[in-house]
């Protein structure tokens, strides 16, 4: 139980590490950098207890319920494979932590970049540590975000922001094909835990499902680690920070692709579709990759590029697919981890140091900064697979494991040849490194003199070196209990002990390692100038980028082709929109019932009545008033809009739905009150609109009435249609008759709301409060129209003499009406629980009651003595409603359980105490914050325009 | 509520059509005067007696059928004294002021003694 509690701890850890480290004051540089480092080597420790102890009952489980009726839990499993894979996160980690303390300027932002790499270290390890395969592509995605504000962390670069905006869009693209084949796989396995999609091998390979399956998996693992011909967005990404390159293209992002192809390759591996999508496209990613590499000008170019090659070694090592491949595979994930952490490290300092990273500025470095450059040459020597460095082994392994008999197709025969060429490039590129960079004259046109970088910087580049070493001379001794664990991990116990040696013994892989070692110090030397003078790119092939035809499909999707598109279908004028939604619409609800069902039902009549038919009788010509007066009277049109609401709510006070009529009536009275303010905002229109009377207007019109009247006609029937209809069982007797047993309230709408419905109603909230800010937010920019942008006719004089007090009475009367609305309010919040009222229309009420202060009197007279802070209601409602629902998780019960009883308080009686109350209360809050922040709104635009004129009355005062 | 004793049946009926009748009055002579400022008092009529019956009818009849002081119906009559002669109020300055604006006259001065003597004052 405690190895279980420490793997969600050590999933969850990164996560609150972020956000202490986040939370830290702006500017610090040491304390965020403790604490992501802190979060990562109590990772380690937990890692290192686990390995202890539960080292014989792997796969350790774990998990969280979190919606259990999806098959979704949060569920996590930890075997050798994922394991390594931690170790790898967290280790590499550790070093990039301190690599940024001394990396990041003062002006980066630490508190941010420490919280983005714990956040995106703590999505790596739920990646690799997760046991349900959808859980698996949100981590995914998880880390696509992160990696995309990651890379784009100097956003201030136009290089950064476009890097990360194109490797979101693959990544984050390839995730959702990810989501998709995992939505398969879950429908063919019937579950979506990996163990036993793992176990479901057989199962899948047969289905027919199988090969739409395979493309999208594909997809989603070759756009994450960047094969061709998705390999674009890596170079791309390289303009994030140093740290970010180091830790994303070594150990982690580009790795997560690579994983999930490993850790699949058991269930979905092993055909001949397989093969040759994996393998071929590992293989032609390796070697074209090399072969750019070698042509790159760019340190860090070059090294995104043998990121590619490698990345493509590994994943044809995944395609081939055997126990040695596989575990081939494994070892090689690691050692380039630790090479290219090491080499993106040293690119860092020299970039640093010197400021540039073109290699046609950069040489003889090796008198400036001898140390640094001696751990860069043993790294890449690694990289470049020369004996007794860590490089070598795992690209022995890869050749022996080209080397065997697979399927006998032209592509396995050709693998061994392939190889060879790819692993000659890579040399190659190597030695380029090497060469151009260390050796030769010494620069002496460097943007600064290079010297050693501070002590603690080059710290984690000589410890990774120093395991490149290690692993080099004595990979059993360091490694080989850990990689066969993995194997075991991903193949299954079964499989037998490999042990691995520096050494194999004069071979075929030895033979080829060789060849490949003196055929890329041929392909460097003798043009070692021709490359340095050329183009950035392989001859020929620097032509065809595949970055920039993404580029142009990226324009052609989100400009051209939207604007094609709303030429084509769009307008300017919303009147023709209108008329086809109406009109499609009418269709719809024509094509569905005609003819099938009869407009007047069973159900028996009532009698009219007469009030009620007169009370229709008003209250429909209002509306048609309303229509017939918006175009050149708004203000009488919204007047006949307000009768027409009134009679509605009449309309439900009728029909016994007291609740209704009391929301339906204030919400009248808001909506009224707030058009009536924008009103003012409206240009005038007191001319006539011209054409207006003449014959195309006129038959226009026409059309619209018979439009107007046939959808008016068929709204008519379809309520008709459901009226005359016994209503069928319903829910709404369940809720009457539960509503006092269960919920304690004798209002059963708004037990509804609050208890039965209170998820429904948490969301509505949300949404109401989201609702509210963006009005806001829009209201903000909101420039009215030259025309109404002044003051009114009224106060300017123009209209007559000024009316000093027009509004005194009114506002003296509002200002009185100030606390009985209060206590309306609050009467009805309280009586809510049993008689119509609640949480909504008392927030509504008080909203009414400051919506009326601002009318009566003078926004900055209002603000002076009253503050209201809408933000904060509207965030505390939310909060009281949250917490409320979550305190039913202390007595044991599901989020949003109420509890309800009557407290008899001395001298006033009982009174309803019940949870739902309090949510009822985060409602109140909620509504009134939302509703003034609109009002607040619409009252600072005359505030604004009159600063303005203050403004501008000041400045001609000055100029006089 | 069905059996309201005579005592209270008959007030209240005198009350109720007392006050509809008003209301009737107030509402006629609001469509057929054909100045603004004339129309501007009939509707007194309706909110100042003509609501007052009402409630004080309400009153008796629904304390004679509960059995107990029922007076919640005066707030209704509150409300209405208060806001419709402050809309009226706000009405007649908008009025007044668009008037001189365009140069007219108003209050007339001739016709201001007619009116005066035949209507309640709102306030």
């Amino acid at each position: 139980m405690i190895a279980q509690n420490l793997m969600l701890v050590l999933v969850l850890l990164p996560f609150v590490g972020a956000l202490a480290a986040v939370t830290q004051p702006r500017g610090a540089q040491r304390g965020p950098a403790w604490i992501s480092g802190a979060t990562m080597a109590a990772g380690l420790v937990i890692l290192a207890a686990l390995r202890g102890p539960a080292g014989a009952t792997w796969p350790l489980r774990a998990s969280l319920h979190w919606a259990p009726s999806a098959g979704l839990d949060l569920a996590f499993r930890l075997d050798g494979f994922a394991w390594l894979f931690a170790a790898l996160i967290l280790g590499i980690g550790i070093l990039v932590v301190l690599y940024a303390r001394y990396y990041l300027a003062p002006t980066d932002s630490a508190p941010r970049f420490h919280a983005l790499l714990l956040a995106f270290c703590g999505s790596m390890l739920g990646l690799v540590l997760s046991a349900n395969v959808i859980i698996l592509v949100v981590f995914w995605e998880m880390t696509s975000l992160l990696s995309f504000l990651l890379i784009g962390f100097r956003s201030a670069n136009v290089g950064a922001r476009e890097g990360a905006r194109m490797s979101l869009i693959v990544t984050a693209g390839g995730g959702l094909c990810l989501l998709v084949a995992m939505l398969i796989l879950g429908r063919i396995t019937g579950s979506y835990d990996l163990d036993h999609i793992l176990a479901a091998g057989a199962v899948i390979r047969a289905h027919p499902l199988y090969p739409p399956l395979l493309v999208l998996f594909l997809l989603g693992a070759f756009t994450k680690s960047a094969q061709m011909p998705f390999h674009f967005w890596l170079p791309g990404a390289m303009a994030a920070p140093t740290p970010v390159s180091a830790y994303l293209h070594s150990a982690t992002m580009v790795k997560a692709g690579v994983f999930l192809l490993i850790r699949f390759s058991p269930a979905l591996g092993g055909t001949d579709a397989w093969f040759w999508m994996v393998t071929g496209t590992g293989m032609l990613t390796m070697t074209l990759g090399a072969v750019i590499a070698l042509f790159r000008h760019d340190l860090k170019g070059l090294l995104a590029y043998s990121t590619v090659s490698h990345l493509g070694l590994i994943t044809a090592l995944a395609g081939l697919g055997s126990e040695t491949a596989i575990l081939a595979a494994i070892f090689h994930i690691v050692n380039h981890a630790v090479f290219k952490a090491s080499l993106f490290m040293a690119a860092g300092i020299i970039d640093h140091e010197t400021g540039t990273r073109d290699m046609r500025r950069l040489s003889g470095l090796i008198h400036f900064m001898p140390v640094t450059g001696a751990l860069a040459i043993v790294a890449s020597a690694a990289m470049a697979g020369v004996p007794l460095l860590n490089g070598f082994i795992s690209k022995e392994m890869f050749f022996a494991a080209a080397a065997d008999w697979h399927n006998g197709t032209w592509l396995d025969n050709a693998l061994p040849l392939i190889a060879t060429v790819g692993a000659a490039f890579s040399v190659a590129y190597s030695a380029r490194f090497i060469a151009t960079v260390f050796f030769g004259p010494p620069a002496t046109d460097l943007p600064h003199l290079p010297h050693e970088p501070v002590r603690w910087m080059r710290r984690p580049v000589e410890a990774l070196v120093f395991i490149c070493l290690a692993i080099g001379i004595a990979p059993d001794a360091v490694l080989g209990p850990t990689l066969n664990a993995a194997a075991r991990g991903v193949l299954g116990p079964l499989i037998p002990h490999v042990s691995i040696s520096p050494w194999h013994g004069l071979n075929l892989p030895l033979m080829m390692s060789v060849i490949a070692l003196l055929a890329g110090a041929a392909i460097y030397f003798p043009f070692a100038r021709r490359i340095s003078e050329g183009p950035e790119g392989p001859p020929l092939l620097w032509r065809v980028r595949a970055v920039r035809l993404f580029e142009i499909g990226l324009l052609a999707v989100t400009w051209k082709w939207p604007r094609v598109l709303h030429r084509a279908a769009g307008t300017d004028r919303l009147q023709p929109q209108i008329l086809v939604l109406v009109c499609l619409a009418l269709l719809a609800g024509l094509g569905v019932t005609f003819g099938r069902l009869s407009p007047i039902g069973q159900r028996a009549m009532l009698a009219p009545d007469l009030a009620f038919v007169l009370m229709w009788i008003a209250g429909g010509a209002a509306a048609v008033g309303a229509a017939a007066l918006a175009k050149y009277h708004r203000f009488a049109a919204l007047m006949l809009l307000g009768v027409a609401g009134a009679v509605t709510c009449l309309t439900f006070a009728w029909a016994s739905a007291p609740d209704l009529a009391v929301t339906q009536l204030l919400v009248e009275v808001v909506t009224t009150v707030l058009l009536l303010l924008g009103l003012r905002w409206l240009p005038k229109r007191n001319a006539e609109i011209p054409g207006d009377r003449l014959f195309p207007a006129r038959l226009r019109r026409a059309r619209d009435l018979v439009i107007a009247i046939i959808a008016g006609a068929a709204t008519t029937m379809a309520a008709l249609a459901v009226m005359t209809r016994p209503p069928g069982p319903s829910i709404g007797n369940w809720f009457l008759r539960n509503a006092h047993s269960e919920a304690g309230g004798l209002n059963a709408v708004n037990v509804i709301l609050v208890d039965f419905r209170a998820f429904d109603t948490f969301g509505e909230i949300t949404v109401l409060g989201v609702v509210g800010l963006t009005v806001f937010a829009l209201l903000r920019r909101f420039r009215p129209a030259d025309e109404s942008a002044g003051r009114p006719a009224q106060q300017t004089g123009k209209a007559g003499e000024i009316d000093d007090l027009p509004m005194l009475v009114p506002s003296i009367t509002i200002r009185w009406m100030f606390p009985v609305l209060i206590v309306f309010s609050a009467w009805l919040f309280m009586r809510g629980h049993d008689l119509p009222g609640g949480g909504f229309s008392a927030g509504v009420t008080l909203a009414i009651a400051l919506l009326a202060q601002y009318l009566g009197a003078d926004t900055r007279w209002i603000e002076a003595r009253i503050t209201v802070l809408p933000i904060r209601w509207i965030g505390v409602g939310l909060l009281i409603a949250g917490l409320t629902g979550m305190s039913a998780a202390a007595f044991g019960y599901p989020f949003l359980s109420a509890q309800a009883r009557y407290v008899e308080l001395p001298g006033i009686g009982a009174v309803p105490a019940s949870t739902a109350m309090a949510f009822d209360l985060g409602v109140y809050a909620l509504v009134v914050g939302a509703t003034v922040l609109m009002l607040i709104a619409i009252a600072h635009q005359s505030l604004r325009s009159a600063r303005q004129r203050e403004r501008a009355a000041e400045e001609e005062g000055e100029a006089a | 509520m069905s059996a309201l004793p005579l005592w209270a049946a008959l007030p209240v009926a005198l009350l109720v059509v007392l006050g509809a009748t008003l209301a009737v009055l107030g509402t006629w002579g609001l469509a057929v005067l054909p100045r603004f400022y004339e129309r501007l008092h009939p509707p007194a009529l309706a909110s100042s007696w003509g609501t007052g019956a009402i409630v004080l009818a309400v009153i008796i009849a629904t304390s004679a059928g509960e059995g107990r002081l029922a007076i919640e119906a005066i707030v209704v009559g509150v409300f209405v004294i208060v806001t419709t002669p402050v809309t009226m109020m706000v009405l007649t300055r908008a009025a007044l002021q668009r008037d001189r604006a365009e140069g007219a006259d108003v209050p007339p001065a001739a016709k201001a003694d007619s009116v005066q003597s035949g209507s309640a004052d709102p306030l």
